[in-house]
């Protein structure tokens, strides 16, 4: 992970710009930079795997008001570079499970520091405000790009901290696997799956209503039978599911202008 | 009147200032802070058009100043507000002075009383459906593994960004479009998108790609056995039940991720459990 600290932690600055700046065109969503920081070290696969897997669990955690949830971009870019470390020589679901909580923490302070630079903006506003107010709009203005720098700088410091302590943690899955065997492995690869189902899980929490359930439980019983009974592969499922939620959506559309 | 004139002339927002806005749109976040949010932000969006409006510069900077009050709302969302605000910035400057005041106090009443139903409905459709459902395609074409196979890692990110962003920037584009065309009757029409009928019909959409994806994990021990296929699902499902049931509890994902990570460590000491055989990548 060592060589490719300084790409991936300039990659995760300007990815975490989006999350919390500029644009919010969901660059910094796991699906995208777990992929991105993966093919950086050449293990493109492991990163989309990890993204996914991310992706999923954290599905629900929305920014409502002013609540931050956990600074995402940090924990895929942190446990897709330790995940492609690891994964040299041991196997990939358990190194992903490891990676994980390794990274959880560290995104949480990253989340802390992203925190603490929101307060510090106040000072900011007030100072723009001052410059409004005494007509000096080019240095109103100009103090978006500075903050930018500010925002950018921050996320490329919090990101090279959290590389090395990934990195420094490394030798801690080592020396589990040397003193507790290959049961720990084991564990961790359970815990892959298991963390699918909570993906799962994160999902119905946030999309099933009481009233919905009934589709949801309908769906699996009829692709169930559909892997089973048919010659489909797994795409085909996909494009199955897309093309009824297509026909749904515009049922509901033709509601709205039946109603209109 | 011989004072108005000049600002009567001035007052005009062409199409490229109005461009110009929107791509200032993207950049509504900056400055973000807890003590006025996106108040910053907000009045660096209208700049070009108040610089315009405003020819006088004392009347320019007390623009500015005046829109630099709390504002929080969606990002996205925030457009309808933005267009709206900016045609009656344009409205007031063309009316006599007495009436500017009540003009100003009207653009201060729509900020306040849109920006939370707004976000409300920003962040239901935005955060909690549309973003989900382009993830959740995403996610379910990765274990699907369609992609991988080929070495094609980067058609689901570009597939994910291409779906989300055509949503995103298509809502904000209308947003600041029409709020500048409705001005303050904007709030009005907001119910003719149907916003509400989109969200019930993605969140159905997406409850079908669920199913899939239920199914797609437990998907590997098909070709080995249907019963064993079968049984795996069915245990999974109960699972998922249960972690389910955990967040509606409002236990975070990190928090359940540990348990999960405890629990898997358990099962594998277990003395009585002989474990499987442990799979390459993606299953067999």
């Amino acid at each position: 992970m060592m060589p490719h600290l300084f790409p991936i932690a300039i990659l995760m600055a300007f990815l975490s710009l989006d999350e919390t700046a500029v644009g919010q065109f969901m660059v910094s969503r796991p699906i995208v930079t777990g992929p991105l920081v993966g093919w950086l070290i050449g293990r493109a696969g492991i990163g989309l795997e990890m993204g996914a897997l991310i992706e999923l669990i954290w599905i629900g955690d929305v920014p409502v008001g002013a609540h931050l949830p956990l600074d995402l971009t940090m924990l895929t870019g942190t446990s897709v570079a330790l995940c492609c470390q690891l994964a040299q020589d041991s196997n990939p679901e358990a190194a992903m499970t490891y990676a994980l909580g390794i990274a959880i923490p560290l995104a949480a302070l990253s989340t802390e520091a992203e925190i603490a630079l929101r307060r510090f903006h106040i000072r900011w506003l007030h100072f723009a405000q001052r410059m409004a107010f005494s007509g000096h709009l080019r240095t109103f203005e100009w103090l978006n790009y500075l903050v930018l720098a500010e925002q950018w700088l921050k996320g490329f410091l919090v990101s090279a901290a959290c590389l090395i302590l990934a990195h420094l943690s490394s030798g801690l899955y080592s020396l589990l696997e040397g003193v507790l065997g290959g049961k720990v492995i084991e564990g961790f690869y359970y815990a892959h799956w298991l963390l699918l189902a909570l993906g799962c899980s994160a999902v119905i929490d946030l999309l099933v209503e009481k009233n919905t359930w009934v589709y949801l439980i309908l769906t699996i019983v009829a692709m169930m039978g559909l892997a089973v009974f048919s010659p489909l592969q797994g795409v085909h499922l996909v494009a199955i599911a897309l093309l009824a939620g297509f026909i749904l959506a515009l049922f509901f559309v033709g509601k709205r202008e039946a109603s209109t | 009147m011989t004072e108005e004139k000049p600002s009567l002339r001035e007052a005009r927002v062409t199409a490229l200032d109005l461009a110009y806005c929107f791509w200032r749109t993207f950049f509504l976040q900056g400055v973000w802070n807890f003590e006025r949010y996106l108040s910053y932000g907000f009045t660096f969006v209208l700049l070009p058009v108040l610089k315009k409006v405003y020819p006088i510069p004392e009347e320019r900077a007390q623009a500015v100043t005046r829109h630099m009050e709390y504002f929080n709302s969606h990002p996205y969302m925030a457009s309808f507000i933005l267009g709206a605000v900016v045609r009656m910035e344009e409205e007031k400057q063309r009316q006599p002075r007495p009436k500017q005041k009540q003009k100003e106090e009207e653009i201060s009443a729509l900020k306040v009383g849109m920006m939370g139903p707004i976000a409300a409905m920003g962040d239901n459709l935005f955060w909690a459906t549309i973003r989900p459902y382009c993830g959740l395609i995403a996610v379910t074409l990765v274990l699907s593994h369609a992609f991988q196979i080929k070495g094609q890692f980067w058609v689901i990110p570009l597939f994910f960004l291409v779906v989300y962003n055509i949503a995103h920037v298509g809502i904000r584009l209308m947003g600041f479009i029409q709020g500048y065309r409705q001005s303050d009757q904007v709030v009005l029409t907001l119910r003719k998108y149907g916003f509400q009928q989109a969200i019930r019909g993605l969140r159905l959409a997406s409850i079908l790609l669920l199913g899939v994806l239920i199914v797609f994990v437990n998907l590997s021990v098909l070709e080995k056995e249907v019963g064993l296929f079968v049984l795996k699902l069915t245990f999974f499902t109960a699972i998922v039940g249960l972690f389910t049931f955990a967040l509606h509890r409002k236990i975070s994902p990190s928090q359940m991720f540990y348990a999960v990570l405890l629990f898997a460590l358990m099962l594998a000491f277990w003395p009585t459990l002989s474990g499987p055989p442990i799979l390459p990548m993606g299953g067999p």
